[in-house]
């Protein structure tokens, strides 16, 4: 596990650091911390970290733009704010957690387990996926989406308008935030259980889904019990 | 108010009315000397002449043919005359009247008034040739040959005329007398000591002199000496206010140069006065001429310059114009300058709204500020990391955490005592900055030191300002080599001027300003403003050591 911790007050970060070693343990590979932004972006573009802990000030646009960005990457993040009034945003946005200050250890584990454990639906569900295209960050509405299909490191979002984009996140880290009106049919698909017709069951014992628009997707066998009992 | 206006238009109708007794009169014929048989209507007078002539104090005889067309036999017939000297007034050689006491060897003569009446008996009031003859003297200003004047009317309506048109005038005088008053008072309780308010008060003051002098001739009997008293003192009150009206618009319209133009007013004035010497009406007609010309030419450069207010007074001046035009000298020239203090006064509430306006904006201003402050300590983002900061103290080192709200507590007592001060000690302020060093040495583990020199500790500052500058260097600055950020904050009072200089000893961060400085600066440079107006000069920039802050304030004049 390599992770970047981002917070000026050196009093706090130590804090974050005490506490992301004692959770961590052995399985922390890197844990780098940095107390202003630019030393933070650098970093974060030279070598991407699996979690990122941010002390975001989001009462500024460049706070908006820094939530933004980071939600775009392929990266976990986990905001550290003083601004709990923000925390919708932020959970709009795709963040993993928003721990408010004050903060003490057992908020922080919570936020961490998140990483691991399937966590239950959030309050605050994810609405934009943030896209990096052509050197912009775009924001896509899950509304928007048909499916989304694994593709190594990455993944492909399929748009209802036929379009496709890429995201940095995989697939493994997207089901964690999406809401429960998605779900996961394969091990290299998600999909909007608003855009499913009906499940076709071939010969074999293999199942299909077959999407509104016409598509076909496959089904993993583990997951065939738990999508039928969504569909109704 | 209805009854006042009825009582007017009464007044009105009554001042307008047509004369009852139509007469015509003939010039006025003099004789030396004195015989009693000169009062008789059959007296040839043919050879008397229309010039006086120099009498000295000698006794002379006055002729003067009417004839009587036509009057109201139910009201008594009046004559006014209008002559120099003490005299006996004959009707168809019969003694009616008496002004003063003639001149004898024995006595000097007793002056009479410049005007009186005479009521005329019934009996020799009958429709016809009358002759009117005055035996007088006149025993001073002798070298003033002035004509004699004889005007009927009815008995009663030469008296009560001026007591209609003294009604109108008093009431105008007593209008000008209380804004004479309340605007000396409204100059002495202000604290703004406003000259155009005192200039105005004065204006009106003189206008109230000014009615009552010129018509205190209808009850004060005058001795014709003493005519031309009056007549000099009118002048002189003229003068006065064709000087200072100008220079009222000058003032309320914020005109440059008033000495230049008070001066070349004064000098077109005095101009006026000498080529005029002793023809007092005119005079004063035409310093009301040039009060107006001048009055004017401010006026248009208001106008010029979009000044407010400017254009509804050019028309109060085109409206006095128009009055003065159409209507006697006198009553013309009175309403003109009520026109022209309305006209003032429209000007005057124009500016009292615009310094309420002003007034609510500061009180605005200064309640924003305080809201501001109180901010300050309760905005998340300080309260929130000096908490999870102190969390992690009391729970790493319960004796340091201790201190650590101490110093919080502390910090926050003084801003809770400086809440609703504009300006506070600066000691308070060090304090404050002291207490907040200590809170933010807890949070940031760097080393801050604060260094005074030079301190006046009585010395008055808006509070937080410092406190602000203090705000910016920690969040902008990184430590030197030895792990401490210094700020020396130093004072020096030179002769018109106190400056306080606030040095960051520090590594600035390069990210950081880059652009405008941050938001906090605002709030200094408002607070400034608030306590010290425009006088203040205020600079934040870097410098080899560091940062450097300069707050420059002028002392008041």
């Amino acid at each position: 596990m390599k992770i970047l911790l981002v917070e000026d007050e050196a009093r706090i970060a130590r804090r974050l650091e005490r506490m992301t070693r004692d959770f961590f343990g052995p399985r922390l590979q890197t844990l780098t911390s940095c107390d202003a932004l630019p030393t933070a972006l650098h970093a974060l573009e030279t070598a991407a970290p699996d979690l990122l802990l941010l002390d975001l000030n989001l009462n500024g646009q460049d706070g908006f733009d820094l939530l933004k960005s980071v939600a775009a990457g392929s990266f976990h993040t986990i905001i550290i704010s003083a601004y709990t009034e923000k925390a919708i945003t932020a959970f709009a946005h795709g963040v993993l957690d928003f721990v408010p200050k004050p903060f003490a250890e057992e908020r922080l584990v919570q936020a961490f387990a998140r990483l691991t454990t399937v966590p239950p639906k959030l309050e605050n569900p994810l609405q934009f996926l943030a896209v990096k295209k052509q050197g912009r960050l775009i924001l896509i509405d899950i509304k928007d989406l048909r499916y989304i299909k694994g593709a190594g490191i990455y993944t492909e979002l399929h748009l209802q308008n036929g379009k496709k984009e890429l995201h940095d996140k995989s697939l493994e880290k997207l089901a964690q935030l999406l809401p429960a009106s998605f779900e996961r049919i394969h091990k290299s698909y998600i999909v909007s259980i608003a855009q499913a017709e009906k499940i076709i069951v071939q010969e074999g014992s293999s199942y299909q889904l077959l999407l509104k628009n016409g598509e076909l997707l496959p089904i993993g066998r583990s997951r065939y019990k738990e999508l039928r009992s969504k569909m109704g | 108010m209805a009854r006042l206006l009825c009582f007017c238009l009464l007044l009105l109708t009554l001042a307008s009315c047509q004369s009852e007794v139509r007469y015509t009169g003939a010039d006025a014929v003099y004789h030396p000397g004195d015989d009693p048989r000169w009062a008789a209507r059959q007296y040839d007078d043919s050879r008397w002449q229309p010039e006086r002539g120099p009498t000295g104090t000698r006794v002379f005889w006055t002729r003067n043919w009417v004839t009587l067309r036509q009057r109201n036999p139910r009201t008594p017939l009046g004559m006014q005359v209008n002559a120099f000297g003490a005299f006996e007034v004959y009707w168809d050689g019969i003694l009616i009247g008496q002004n003063g006491e003639l001149a004898t060897r024995e006595r000097a003569e007793v002056p009479g008034t410049a005007a009186s009446c005479y009521p005329v008996p019934d009996s020799l009031a009958r429709p016809g040739r009358h002759l009117v003859a005055l035996r007088s003297t006149q025993a001073y200003l002798t070298d003033d040959e002035r004509g004699t004047y004889i005007h009927l009317d009815g008995y009663l309506r030469l008296l009560q005329g001026p007591l209609i048109v003294m009604s109108f005038m008093n009431l105008m005088a007593g209008a000008f007398l209380i804004a004479a008053l309340y605007y000396l008072f409204l100059f002495l309780n202000s604290s703004r000591k406003e000259p155009a308010i005192l200039v105005f008060s004065l204006i009106c003051f003189l206008f109230f002199a000014l009615l009552i002098l010129e018509y205190v001739k209808f009850y004060i009997a005058i001795p014709y000496p003493q005519f031309y008293l009056r007549l000099e003192a009118i002048g002189w009150l003229t003068f006065a206010i064709s000087l200072l009206v100008p220079l009222y618009f000058a003032i309320q319209f914020g005109l440059q140069r008033k000495r230049l133009l008070s001066g070349v007013l004064l000098a077109v004035l005095l101009g006026i006065y000498f080529l005029n010497f002793h023809h007092y009406d005119l005079t004063a007609m035409r310093f009301s001429y040039a009060m107006w010309l001048a009055s004017v030419a401010v006026v248009v450069a208001a106008i010029i310059r979009k000044a407010r207010g400017a254009g509804v007074v050019l028309a109060g001046l085109l409206a006095s114009a128009v009055v003065n035009y159409f209507l006697y000298y006198d009553s013309g020239l009175f309403i003109g300058y009520t026109l022209l203090v309305l006209c003032m006064l429209y000007l005057h509430t124009i500016r009292v709204r615009a310094m309420e306006t002003e007034h609510q904006a500061a009180q605005l201003l200064s309640s924003r500020l305080k809201l501001e402050l109180l901010k300050k300590n309760i905005q998340p983002h300080f309260i929130k990391n000096t908490l999870t900061s102190m969390l992690d103290w009391v729970e790493e080192s319960p004796k340091e955490g201790a201190v650590f709200i101490q110093a919080l507590a502390q910090e926050f007592d003084i801003l809770n005592d400086i809440a609703e001060a504009t300006l506070i000690p600066v000691s308070q302020e060090i304090e404050l900055c002291r207490h907040h060093l200590r809170v933010m040495q807890f949070r940031k583990e760097i080393r801050y030191e604060l260094e005074t020199s030079g301190i006046d500790p009585t010395d008055l500052i808006p509070p937080a300002i410092f406190h602000t500058v203090l705000e910016n260097g920690i969040t902008h600055s990184l430590p030197l080599a030895d792990g401490c950020i210094r700020f020396r904050l130093s004072f020096e009072h030179t002769g018109r001027h106190k400056r306080y200089t606030l040095l960051t000893c520090a590594r600035n961060r390069p990210e950081a300003r880059t652009d405008q400085p941050s938001t906090g600066f605002h709030y200094i440079e408002a607070r400034l403003r608030e306590s010290f107006g425009s006088s203040w000069e205020f600079s934040s920039h870097a410098v080899p050591e560091g940062w450097l802050t300069s707050i420059k304030i002028g002392l008041v004049a």
